[in-house]
Formats: structure tokens, sequence, C-alpha cells
């Protein structure tokens, strides 16, 4: 992957146009795998410092992405200090990182992709972590000890893994669609017009198109994008597919038959079945090996933060098994923990067999694409097609 | 003075910081939209762009503005044809119960606008009350997809949700028109219909351009009912392509062109509706 030379506004008091080059960093890949600098006036912390008192630790994550009874048992851990969690929301992370850029949110840890990495360290915006107070990362798979997006862990603790494919209802659908040749193409079947979904998320929605086609999810090539907008635009107009996230509880409810699902999703989906349906209808199907499409979110500690100690503890905590599966009882979404497997989720009852395929392997992980950050010049590329998509031309 | 103020502050001002938006830059890092104060420096790439794609073989913008026309003129028509017979009734044979029919006439105020957009999301569910209602009992079964990208549906909820502000102006105006001059056309020998359609209707004209203006004008902004109704892109709408614009940081720009094109566009119904207003007045004095 090529470097990247990023340039930033001047941002000056008049707002002037005005560019000056501030700013360099890489676009990570797992081919191009980047450490990232460890900058003079934003070291880790010492080790063997005393967890602050009075701490309240402010997380700025998505709505309904924590567990609240984590938070319960971090208070309880620690109560001899006094911890406090509260938690702050955002719709999209672009937005959010454009509000803690600018002060808007004062918090302690946040939720990013891994794409947002490369601007947040170049920016001072996340500190360095020390990894004596991170000691559960031996519970995660060893992946991530040593990350492509941040090798040797020095910003980022893993969090949750979401694979993505093609959830539907057999109830609804006569296709098996986990077999047909290319399952992608149900989408655009004009038997299941009006009666399925995407995901309003540009480059999820965009990947899949490519992955369709059997293209690489992170294109650079202009023919690429010319193919995935016109495919968009013949999704538009031959099944009218909604384009949101609420597939978890639009797939229940039987607004849709089908629809394009992150594996969290389809997981969640069980619990909003509606009373006196069962569960058993329901059925998802995401690509494995190579083709997998399956990324991960972190937790950083943000700069801003004054309590760095408390901080590290509570991303040491959410790395503790019993917290990670009851997290994950409650998002549906997966963290990576070695002793998570599929076979032992069906067997504890936490996932039904017949969505054990919703389950991402770490086979899947390391051996699938993920969706890396693009150059600001290809991403408003990207940008364009989703615009075209969305405005139903 | 403090209607200049107000002005200044409720209008002005946030206009210009649109303005700053629209005709601004980015930060291409951060993609953060960056608001350009000197109009000296103004940038007009953003601007050009939505401008460029609006019409022509490149305009993927048109549709959705064209569709905002339609579904806007169709919602307002419907909503004209439920809201007028319902207040003239309440005007004319309401009586004693006229307070008791206002107040449920004004209740779906009480209830926000999207839980009422989310009631009908349930009704109108594969598996909801409307078709089962449709199917006579389960008799003949009906499947319809109400929800999923269909014009009809964002009419429907655009009717649904805007006629209790188009009832209240249309009561106003005809509970204002004098009854001796209905009385005395009737006197004269002119039928029900005839006093209606020579007497009532010229005269609650007024009050049919202010409720149409009431309701048309948000409905041009509405993004809310179609995201909940349809969510399709087939049905987007002019508020839809805002609302997706400033959605993306870098497109923020975009949506405040939007915006400003949003708003000279209205400006015409507005200037036509003071100015009618205006002759009245001056023909009444």
């Amino acid at each position: 992957m090529a470097f990247l030379d990023a340039c930033s506004k001047k941002n000056d008091a008049t707002g002037g146009a005005a560019a000056a080059p501030t700013a360099t960093f890489s676009v990570a890949s797992p081919e191009a795998p980047v450490k990232w600098p460890i900058y003079d006036d934003n070291k880790p912390i010492a080790s063997g410092l005393t967890p602050e008192h009075g701490a309240t630790i402010n997380i700025y994550t998505y709505t309904d992405y924590l567990d609240p009874k984590a938070l319960k048992s971090f208070e309880t851990k620690y109560k001899a200090y006094g911890a406090k969690v509260t938690i702050t929301t955002f719709e999209d992370t672009t937005t959010a990182l454009g509000k803690i850029r600018t002060g808007g949110v004062q918090a302690d840890i946040f939720n990013p992709s891994y794409d947002q990495i490369g601007k947040m360290v170049t920016a001072k915006l996340i500190a360095p972590l020390n990894h004596s107070y991170i000691p559960n990362i031996s519970n995660v798979w060893s992946t991530y000890s040593n990350p492509f997006y941040d090798q040797e862990w020095q910003y980022t603790t893993p969090y949750l893994l979401y694979g993505t494919g093609i959830a539907w209802r057999t109830d609804l659908v006569s296709e098996d669609v986990a077999t047909l040749t290319n399952p992608y193409d149900i989408l655009w079947d004009p038997k299941y017009a009006r009666k399925l979904s995407v995901l309003d998320d540009y480059r999820t929605c965009m990947g899949m198109v490519l992955s369709r086609n059997k293209l690489p999810i992170n294109t650079y090539k202009p023919e690429d994008l010319a193919l995935v907008h016109t495919q968009l635009s013949e999704m538009n107009h031959t099944t009218f597919p909604k384009v949101n996230v609420t597939d978890y509880t639009d797939l229940p409810t039987k607004i849709v038959s089908l629809c394009q699902a992150w594996a969290g999703d389809a997981v969640n989906m069980l619990s909003y079945m509606p009373a006196g349906q069962s569960p058993d209808v329901l059925r998802y199907w995401g690509p494995s090996g190579p083709s997998a499409a399956v990324d991960n979110d972190l937790l950083v500690m943000l700069k801003q933060t004054k309590y760095p100690v408390m901080t590290q503890l509570f991303l040491n905590h959410m790395m503790d098994y019993d917290v990670a599966i009851s997290n994950f009882s409650f998002t549906g979404y997966q963290p990576p923990q070695t002793l998570i497997t599929p076979d032992k989720l069906v067997a504890d009852g936490f996932v039904p067999a017949t969505m054990a395929s919703a389950v991402v392997r770490q086979s899947d992980y390391e051996q699938g694409q993920h969706i890396l950050e693009l150059p600001p010049a290809v991403d408003a590329a990207w940008q364009a097609v989703w615009e075209q998509f969305k405005a139903g031309a | 003075m403090p209607g200049v103020l107000w002005l200044a502050l409720l209008f002005v001002l946030p206009l210009y910081i649109v303005l700053c938006l629209a005709f601004g830059t980015f930060d291409p890092v951060f993609r953060s939209p960056i608001p350009v104060w000197n109009p000296l420096q103004w940038d007009f790439t953003q601007a050009r762009y939505v401008l460029d794609h609006i019409v022509g073989s490149d305009g993927f913008f048109g549709p959705a503005i064209e569709r905002t026309f339609v579904f806007v003129f169709i919602a307002s028509a419907g909503a004209l044809a439920i809201s007028y017979p319902v207040a003239y009734y309440v005007c004319r044979f309401g009586g004693r119960r006229k307070g008791l029919l206002l107040t449920l006439l004004i209740a779906p105020f009480w209830i926000s606008y999207m839980m009422r957009m989310l009631a009908w999301v349930n009704l109108l569910q594969t598996d909801g009350l409307v078709n089962r209602a449709l199917s006579l009992g389960g008799l003949f079964p009906v499947h319809v997809a109400w929800l999923n990208g269909r014009p009809s549906t964002v009419v429907m909820g655009l009717i649904y949700g805007y006629v209790p502000y188009m009832i209240l102006p249309l009561y106003a105006g005809l509970d204002r028109i004098e009854p001796s001059l209905i009385e005395a056309a009737r006197d004269l020998g002119a039928s029900r219909f005839a006093t209606f359609r020579k007497v009532t209707l010229p005269m609650s004209k007024p009050a049919v351009i202010a409720s149409l203006l009431l309701v048309s004008l948000p409905m041009f902004g509405d993004y809310f009912t179609n995201d909940l109704l349809s969510g399709s892109p087939s049905t987007a709408m002019f508020g839809n392509l805002i609302n997706n614009a400033v959605l993306v940081p870098q497109h923020v720009g975009e949506g405040a062109t939007f915006l400003i094109l949003m708003f000279i566009v209205l400006l015409i119904p507005m200037a036509y509706y003071v100015r009618s207003t205006a002759r009245e007045e001056g023909e009444t004095v």
C-alpha cells in the first residue's frame, strides 16, 4: 500500500480556504502493517501507578453497544476508588471524531474503527497504552497483540468483531441463499423486489457489490467503482431496496424477507422475533476464508483523559472473559475471545445451531478481507458513487 | 428594533452561516467542513457540483427533486381534500361541540411526529393491521409490502402527518366569514352549493393558500417520513438529499447548497402569498 501524504487545511481564525500540509500518516493494511510513532509529548504513563480516586470514565460509543452490566461490574470492582462509568453515544464515528477533535465531547474512551487510527495518532488525539495495566490482552486472539493497523498494540485494544453477509427468513425466501452459486445475486433478483434491504454504510454496501464481482473491497480503480455504480443503479431499479441499519428488527418483523446484515445484527435478530414466532426461520450466510468480510472495532484511550490508569483498567476489564461474554449477550456482537468458538456458543445456548454461521472464526478474520482506509481522493470517488445511489437516480 | 434583532439573530445570521458552509471547504484529513467567513474567499466548488448534477445526463440529483414536487403536490392536495370538509363541518355544524371537536383535531399535536410515523410502521407491516383489515379477517390473503419503497405510502404518510397543520388555519379562516353573508346569499335564493361556491369558497381562499403554504413548505424539507415509511432511495426526496449530505462531513457544503436552493424555490410561493394577502387587505381597506 502506498504511503499517503495527507495534508490538512489550515483552520485559521477566518476559516480561510488556504491549505497547509500539517500531517503525514500511513494507510495500514495486512500487507503493509503500521507501527505508529510514540511522540515525546504523548508518551505512555509509568507502570505501577495507583488508580485515580473518584474517577468518572466516560465512554464515547454507539447506542446500545456496551452492556450496562459491564459498567456496573467495573464500578463494583473499583468501588474502593469510587470509580464511575458513564456513556456518551454517537451515530457514526466520523462525526464523533470531529466532535472529539473540536473539544465538543469530553470522553476518556472512544470506540473508533481501525481506519481512523492514523488520523488520531497523528493529531495526538489518543494516548499510547501501558501494557502492564492491560494483562487481559492474553484472553483475545493473538492477532490483536500485533494487529496490522497498530503493530505492538501501542494505542488500541480490540472490542467487537463484525462479519458481513446476508440474513433471510426461510418462510419468506424459498432458496437456500448459502447454496446459491453467487449468494449476492439474490439482492438483485426481481422476485424479491420491495422485500429486501442493504446496509446504509457506503464501505460495507459497495464492498458487497465488489465481492459479488470478485473484486477487492478496497479498490482504487475507477473502472471498479463504475461497475459498482452501474450495479447499485440496477439494484435501485429492480429490487427497490431499503437502505438502512435496522435490519435486526426489519427481518424478524417481516418488513423485509432478506437483507444484507452484519453478523452481530443477525445474532441480535433472535431477540427481536415477535412473540409466538420461532427464531428457527432465521438464517445467515457470510463468505468464509479469503472472501470473508470481517472487521473489528477498537477501544482507545483519548489523550484528554484525566484518569489514564482507571481508563486503561477499564480497557482491561472489557477483555475479561465473563465481561466479554455478557457483553456479547447484550450487543449480539462477538468479542475476539480465544475461548469463544461457534460450537461453544451453540452449546452454551448463546446462538442456535441454525445461526452458527454468524459466529466469526479467527481463520476468517486472518484470511479475509478488511475494510481499509482510503486516500482522500479515492474516498471522495467512493462517496460520490454512494451519493448517487442514495439519491435514487 | 426587537423585530430587526429577531430577524438578524434567527434569520440573517443562520443564513449567513449556511452560505459560509456552502461556499466553504473541508479538511482533507478529518473531512470536517470548514466554513469560509470572508465572502471574498468563498469557494464555489461544492455549490457548482450540486448545480451541475441537477439536470442533464449527469443530473443524478434531479429525480429526487422532481419526485419531491410531485409528492408535495399530491400530498398537499390530498391534505386539503381531507382538511377542508373537516374544518367546514366543525365551523358550520360544530355547534356546542366545537370546542371538543377542535380539541380532538389538535390531539395529534400532543404526540410527536416521529411517534405517529412509528405507529404507522407498526400498522403497515406485512403482518400488520392494515393488511389484516384488507384481507377481511384472512378471507383474501393480502401481503402488500407497504413499507418497502412505495411512493403511495410516503404520500399517505405526508398527508397524515401534515393534515392537523392544515385543519387549524382553515378552520380559523372559515370561522372568520360573517354568517350574515351566507344568510344573505341564501335569502337571495342561492342554493346551499351555490352559496358555498360563490361566497364561502372565495372568502376562504386566503386561508386555503395559507394552509397550503403551511404544510407544503415543511413537506419540501421532510426526510423523516420517507426514511421511516420507505427507506428506499427510489422514493428519496429533497430533504433526503440534504440529510444524506450533512451526514457525510465532507458533503456538508453540498447540503448547505441544497438548502439555499430550496430557500430560493420556496420564496416564490411565499412571495405569491404575501402579494395576494397584501392585495386583499388593500381591497378590504
